[in-house]
């Protein structure tokens, strides 16, 4: 009995699919090593998303670019780039002139020094790719066991598309993976807000108390153990309306409004009567 | 709606958005709730800057809350502020001034729940134009605990030839205030409190009157700190941050006594009250020799 229940609570594998293509491809650069690798998408922002549709005929609708003095339609060849530099003026670019200054992907991912991998706060994290053996899977897996056996992380750059990045080399579940990281400008210093200057110290025995609560709460971190509980309700309407069932949404009752008004109405009566 | 626009500058939004969910109080209910209590909250609040807590998605304590002093972006043209440079934070903060039904209406319209007031009004924020005395009982000692030690204040003050007035925080504690002339520093006003707290802790085995025995079980805290520029109370008639969504409720001194609970006033108990104890308190403003 008690090992049937066991099983059953085993977790069924939650992730998201494995992507077809890599989508950039160059090496990992420590000194004079090269470890050539592809670079794939390893993160999937979900959620779940709607396309607007006509009401009346039930079409997509698209996004059209309008001239906000004559309300006309733009068409893409008389598009061109503003920078507004004060309010209402622009210095503007065409795409090539934008291009000619963009960086060049160099194919590499230069790391320049070792670090604890827990040594980097994951405010800075910005999105993770997975690293796969491209031509040798000798260095990889050099590289791979050196960094588990050390529990370090590589640290260095890389550029991606047009956008120079930090970037943390590190391994995961048996693989190595690359996490671009944001710059320190673009994160605010909490301690910049007002709200922390006067924070007084806890007494004493609050803070056992709540050291108590915590110590009692403890436990492993399991992601499976959350649930995206709106995706799984639009599902769930999703195949109602799928198997043709109609949705009952319930409206918000105008009884409230009506509440308001008798209340509004008497209060300024009553305000304007001389006190 | 339409006919609602009509009454209030303010676009209400979300009314049946759930503020209270154990006793499934709405958005609407809330504002609904304010107007009733303008009549008796205006007077008192009026001129002077005030700060909020907003609970934009309710009470529960897993919602976000937030305690603000400067008027939110969109601030209406219409809602008066205070200029007021902070020396602490070296910025200026715009408070928002509630001299209307309408901007009270606004207030709870932004979920501002809870609304707090400083003990000094606008054109002489240095001169506080009433005393208070924050009792604030530490468990096991409760609400009931804290009307005996306001009685005895209460008798002290009266003593003194002083008209208190009091009220309950909504919370655990009660608030006993006295108007008096605005002439007086925050420094005079809080030593003069300060002094009253030490001689109740001498007749009193419940009171203490020094902050650092604030935690100490079972007593009932005489808090003189509050009367300083720009530190507040609760309003009168404010809601509370409790599930029971309490009020903090001013009192006769008759309904004072052993065996009174918060939940006694709440959202749906106060707007009922006959009682306006606190009416035209600032004509009754108590000359005080310091």
């Amino acid at each position: 009995m008690a090992q049937e229940k066991l099983e059953k609570a085993k977790p069924e594998k939650v992730s998201a699919a494995v992507p077809r293509r890599s989508i950039w491809s160059g090496s990992i650069t420590i000194g004079l090593v090269n470890v050539p690798v592809k670079l794939y998408s390893m993160i999937y922002d979900k959620g779940v998303s709607f396309h607007f549709l006509h009401k009346t005929d039930g079409q997509p609708l698209k996004y059209v670019k309008m001239c906000t003095k004559d309300d006309k339609i733009v068409p893409w060849n008389e598009v061109t780039r503003g920078y507004e530099v004060a309010k209402n003026e622009y210095v503007t670019f065409d795409k090539k002139e934008l291009d000619e200054v963009k960086p060049e992907s160099d194919k590499r991912i230069r790391i320049s020094k070792f670090v604890d991998y827990f040594s980097v706060d994951p405010v800075y994290f910005d999105r993770t790719y997975a690293l796969m053996p491209d031509k040798s899977k000798e260095a990889y897996s050099l590289l791979l066991t050196a960094l588990a056996r050390k529990n370090k992380a590589g640290a260095g750059r890389i550029t991606l598309r047009t956008k120079e990045y930090p970037a943390l080399l590190h391994t995961y579940k048996g693989a190595l993976v690359l996490t671009t990281l944001r710059y320190a400008y673009d994160v605010v210093d909490p301690q910049d807000f007002e709200d922390l200057q006067k924070l007084k110290e806890p007494e004493k025995a609050e803070l056992d108390l709540a050291i108590k609560i915590i110590t009692d709460l403890s436990g492993d971190f399991d992601i499976t153990e959350f649930e995206d509980t709106y995706m799984k309700r639009v599902e769930e309407l999703i195949a109602q309306k799928l198997k043709g069932e109609k949705i009952h949404i319930e409206k918000p009752p105008e009884i409230e409004a009506k509440g308001l008004m008798v209340a509004l109405r008497e209060t300024i009566k009553q305000l304007e009567k001389p006190q | 709606m339409e006919e609602l626009k009509e009454l209030t500058k303010v676009q209400l939004k979300n009314l049946d958005k759930i503020f209270y969910p154990k006793i499934k109080v709405t958005k609407g209910q809330v504002i609904e709730y304010y107007i009733k209590m303008a009549p008796k909250i205006l007077p008192i609040i009026a001129d002077r800057p005030l700060v909020l807590t907003r609970y934009p998605d309710g009470i529960d304590h897993d919602k976000v809350s937030f305690y603000e002093k400067n008027a939110p972006d969109g601030t209406p043209e219409w809602v008066k502020t205070k200029r007021i440079y902070s020396e602490t934070t070296k910025r200026d903060v715009d408070y928002i001034v509630c001299n209307d039904l309408d901007t009270l209406i606004w207030l709870a319209n932004l979920a501002a729940l809870e609304i707090h007031m400083p003990f000094s009004k606008i054109n002489a924020l240095e001169k506080p134009d009433f005393l208070f005395f924050d009792v604030d009982p530490e468990a096991p000692a409760t609400l009931s605990d804290a009307a005996e030690v306001a009685l005895l204040l209460k008798d002290k003050l009266r003593d003194l030839g002083l008209t208190p007035f009091i009220k309950t925080s909504g919370k655990k504690g009660l608030h006993v205030i006295i108007p008096i002339e605005p002439e007086h520093t925050f420094e005079k006003t809080r030593a003069f409190v300060h002094k009253i707290g030490i001689d109740l802790a001498k007749e009193s085995d419940t009171v203490v009157s020094e902050f650092k025995d604030t935690k100490k079980p079972g007593k009932v805290f005489a808090d003189y700190l509050q009367n300083s520029p720009l530190r507040t109370m609760v309003i009168p008639y404010s809601l509370r941050s409790t599930h029971e969504a309490t009020v903090s409720t001013p009192l006769d001194w008759s309904e004072v006594k052993k065996g009174i609970n918060p939940t006694d006033f709440t959202i749906f108990t106060v707007e009922k009250r006959k009682q306006n104890p606190w009416k035209n308190i600032f004509e009754k403003k108590c000359k005080l020799e310091i």
